[in-house]
């Protein structure tokens, strides 16, 4: 019986589910290169996992698709030569089907694929020889174990449980347990004739021994899984001993010196003989402990709440009489740095490899390649490198993004490549990187490089820029038009990539965690997408404005600075746009309460400007008030603000009131002013 | 005093299971160990009376581990936990040392009655 109301069920699926995925790149490796032994033993290693506790949960099916797979898996290890393509397809589906399976556990009814299935699998098992049976040592021809004829020879007969279901290692404990005894002279079945076999067979022996019929009966049903024994003195001796020379004492001879019985002061032969394990010591990684993503989410909120907490109390310590506040500012002031402490290793806690989003990859990558009949080869470097969690998941469908892109624009076909004098396999490289607080993304293909003049004529076309800004461009600065939505470098939309829809998403997304995205292409030798990612999204250092009676964050890395000046002296109120002068430059100035449609509460006179800079334009917003600084911990929007031009997140402030955190590209679009002033970057980001 | 068990396994999920079957019938859980090096460690730390051994692990099989395990002590008792299909392992298992057996998938009665067994209880 299926059991899907198992306590650990969801802990099955979760394990399941990260060996199958980790399966799926190193079946891409038995591919790529001649497996290694190690290989193989974590492939198996996988799907063996997989079954023995879908078996302990009564999944059959998994049990039946994961047996099969790794019967099939231990006789591709043993098989010399190349592995076919074929066999790898098989080994896929099956980690598909398991994959399936685990989804929809709660499917009752026998699935008529899975049948075939394992039997696909079984038939190209069965194609290839069992190393079970040429991997073990061919046994010695037998050699008949002499003993002392003077001792007593007893007739042992033993029944295996019918539930038995190892009948040969069963019947091996009671080989064990009979040459414990004395001298087994004979045995029959022996273990291995056994092996593979049902249960409830019986075994006959003879045994040359002192020990009462009694304690041999009552040590062999002492045994798990046995059910009968008869032990009697056998008639007489046997006739082949007889005429023979005087035997040696009785020594176990058929007992190789590792088999060291129970109870035996066995020397430690073998640890002389076998190098020493250390090694392997250091090859473990440090002790971790599974904890669910949700919880460390918990963690960072509750974090940041104490921080919060904590930066009220600050306030409130404020307005008591010197004396009293003056004892507790220290306190508080230790506390502040303990829960800014914390919250920075449940940041770093959250940290998360790189390889968390590539592992899925080379096996997206087999995929494609075949449906597009190309030859690629996924190079992944720095898959250690560890991002925050949230960049690692909004990064999963720009990363996929530009790999399929490389794939199908990027890389030609085999043929194409060869007659540029090019390697048939094109090479896709992914790179993550550390640098200082960021972490460079790079997508790097070997491929034809992009069409400057084709991108400049897209954008013209898709009105996204003149004919003479576009002119005015440099190659370099062109590349990066294959940002603008609508602008592709190829004119048939395929099913792999489509139309270069989606450049633009990358790119959106990567600046909405604070990131820039970008563009390196040499003609003829590839191209290359960099992504600069922050190494952490969530805390930000916001200036608090207040605009219609709201408050706003704006990101202070954004802001050059600011100042007051009285517009309205020169234009009235409901200004549009005029200029005023910072650091002797001239700055164009917009009203935040007019770009969001809100009223104004400021007096007519002078206001205070917030100055930002985005891609070296500076533009300047006027807001009623400044309210002030705050460190905060910045969520993502949800819908229908994420829609809104102009906002980037959100945040809960420390009196509890949410923030709506500004985001001054979106703002800088808004104002009209991002594509237009200055041409090359312009171009980049203008929705 | 109840008997102290070290439950080896790489699957969370099997120890998790082991650990529910052993604490339900009086035993104690003294450890658990998910490759064969820890559990050589642990073994050699805790000094348990019974180890259940799952067999394909990382870093070190569990046929090496009850191989270390006997030789550290020639009394130590190890059941090895086996999925079926897997005898002739198990036989290797056993020829290293180990006392007994128990082949996924097992019901708790299953394990409880081959550990008393080897046990001698």
């Amino acid at each position: 019986m299926p059991s899907t109301s198992h306590k650990y069920l969801t802990l099955f699926v979760a394990e399941a589910s990260e060996h199958l995925a980790t399966l799926q790149s190193e079946l891409v490796r038995l591919e790529q290169e001649p497996p290694a032994a190690s290989l193989w033993d974590a492939i198996f290693r996988r799907m063996h996992s997989v079954k023995g506790s879908a078996a302990t949960l009564g999944f059959t099916r998994i049990v039946d698709i994961a047996h099969a797979a790794e019967n099939l898996i231990a006789r591709l290890k043993g098989k010399e030569g190349k592995i076919e393509r074929a066999e790898v397809d098989l080994l896929f589906a099956a980690t598909d089907a398991l994959v399936k399976e685990i989804v929809k556990l709660d499917k009752k009814e026998e699935d008529e694929s899975t049948i075939t299935l394992v039997d696909r699998l079984a038939k190209a098992a069965q194609a290839l020889p069992d190393p079970a049976l040429s991997a073990r040592p061919v046994p010695p021809p037998p050699v008949m174990p002499t003993a002392d004829p003077s001792l007593p020879r007893l007739d042992v007969s033993v029944v295996l449980s019918k539930t038995c279901a190892a009948p040969g290692a069963r019947a091996l404990i009671v080989q064990r347990k009979l040459k414990a005894m004395g001298t087994l002279l004979e045995m029959e079945p022996t273990p291995a004739q056994l092996m593979q076999q049902k249960g409830g067979a019986r075994i006959a022996a003879l045994l040359a021994t002192l020990t009462a019929t009694d304690e041999v009966r009552e040590a062999l049903v002492a045994l798990p899984e046995v059910e009968q024994v008869e032990v009697r003195i056998a008639p007489a001796a046997r006739p082949v001993e007889e005429g023979r020379p005087l035997p040696p004492p009785p020594v176990p001879i058929v007992s190789p010196p590792q088999a060291s019985m129970r109870g035996q002061a066995t020397p430690p032969l073998v640890r002389g003989l076998t190098p020493p394990p250390v090694d392997a010591d250091e090859l473990r990684p440090e002790p971790t402990v599974r904890v669910r993503a949700e919880a460390l989410d918990q963690l960072l909120d509750q974090a940041a709440d104490v921080m919060h907490g904590i930066a009220r109390l600050r306030e409130a310590a404020k307005r008591l009489p010197e004396h009293v506040a003056a004892r507790l500012d220290g306190d508080i002031d230790r506390l502040r740095r303990t829960a800014r402490e914390l919250h920075g290793r449940v940041m770093s806690a959250r940290l998360t490899p790189f390889s968390s989003l590539t592992e899925r990859l080379p096996r997206a990558v087999r995929d494609l390649a075949h449906r597009l009949e190309k030859t690629i080869e996924l190079d992944v470097q720095g898959a250690d490198v560890e991002l925050d969690r949230t960049v690692i998941e909004a990064l999963g469908d720009p990363l996929s993004h530009l790999v399929r892109n490389a794939a199908d624009h990027g890389l030609e076909d085999p043929q194409t490549r060869e007659r540029a004098g090019k390697p048939a396999r094109g090479k896709l490289t992914l790179t993550a990187r550390r640098e200082r607080d960021k972490v460079i993304v790079e997508v790097q293909d070997d491929g034809r490089g992009m069409d400057a003049a084709a991108l400049r004529r897209k954008a013209v076309k898709s009105a996204a820029m003149t004919q003479e800004a576009a002119d005015a461009l440099s190659d370099d600065a062109a590349y990066e038009l294959a940002f603008l939505p609508g602008v592709s470098t190829r004119d048939d939309a395929t099913e792999v990539s489509g139309r270069g829809v989606g450049l633009d998403a990358v790119q959106r997304k990567v600046e909405s965690l604070g990131g820039k995205a970008s563009i390196r292409s040499v003609p003829g030798k590839g191209t290359t997408f960099v992504l600069e990612l922050p190494l952490s999204v969530s805390m930000a250092n916001l200036l608090l404005v207040q605009v219609g009676g709201e408050l706003y964050g704006v990101p202070l890395h954004r802001v050059l600075l600011t100042t007051e000046y009285d517009l309205s002296a020169r234009g009235g109120e409901g200004f549009d746009a005029r200029s005023l002068v910072v650091m002797g430059e001239l700055v164009r100035a917009y009203g935040l309460a007019k770009l969001f449609g809100l009223p104004s509460l400021a007096p007519p006179g002078p206001r205070p400007f917030v100055v930002m800079e985005v891609d070296g334009l500076r533009f300047a917003v006027s807001v009623d008030r400044l309210v002030g600084q705050e460190e905060a911990v910045l969520k993502p929007l949800f819908p229908p603000l994420d829609r809104v031009r102009g906002l980037s997140g959100i945040t809960v402030l420390g009196n509890g009131r949410p923030l709506l955190v500004l985001d001054p590209r979106g703002l800088a679009e808004l104002c009209g002013i991002h594509e237009t002033s200055k041409p090359a970057p312009a171009a980049k980001g203008a929705a | 005093m109840p008997k102290r068990v070290l439950i080896v396994d790489d699957a969370l999920f099997m120890r998790n299971t082991l650990r529910d079957i052993f604490s339900s019938a009086g035993f104690t859980v003294a450890g658990e160990a998910d490759d064969g090096v820890q559990a050589v460690n642990l073994f050699r730390e805790l000094k348990p009376d019974l180890v259940t051994m799952d067999i394909v692990m990382p870093y070190k099989s569990g046929i090496d581990a009850t191989r270390e395990i006997v030789q550290l002590d020639p009394s130590a008792v190890v059941v090895m936990c086996s999925a079926l299909g897997q005898e002739s392992l198990v036989m290797e298992a056993i020829e290293a040392g180990a006392t007994d057996f128990i082949v996924k998938p097992f019901r708790g009665e299953d394990v409880l009655a081959v550990v008393k067994k080897v046990l001698g209880e």
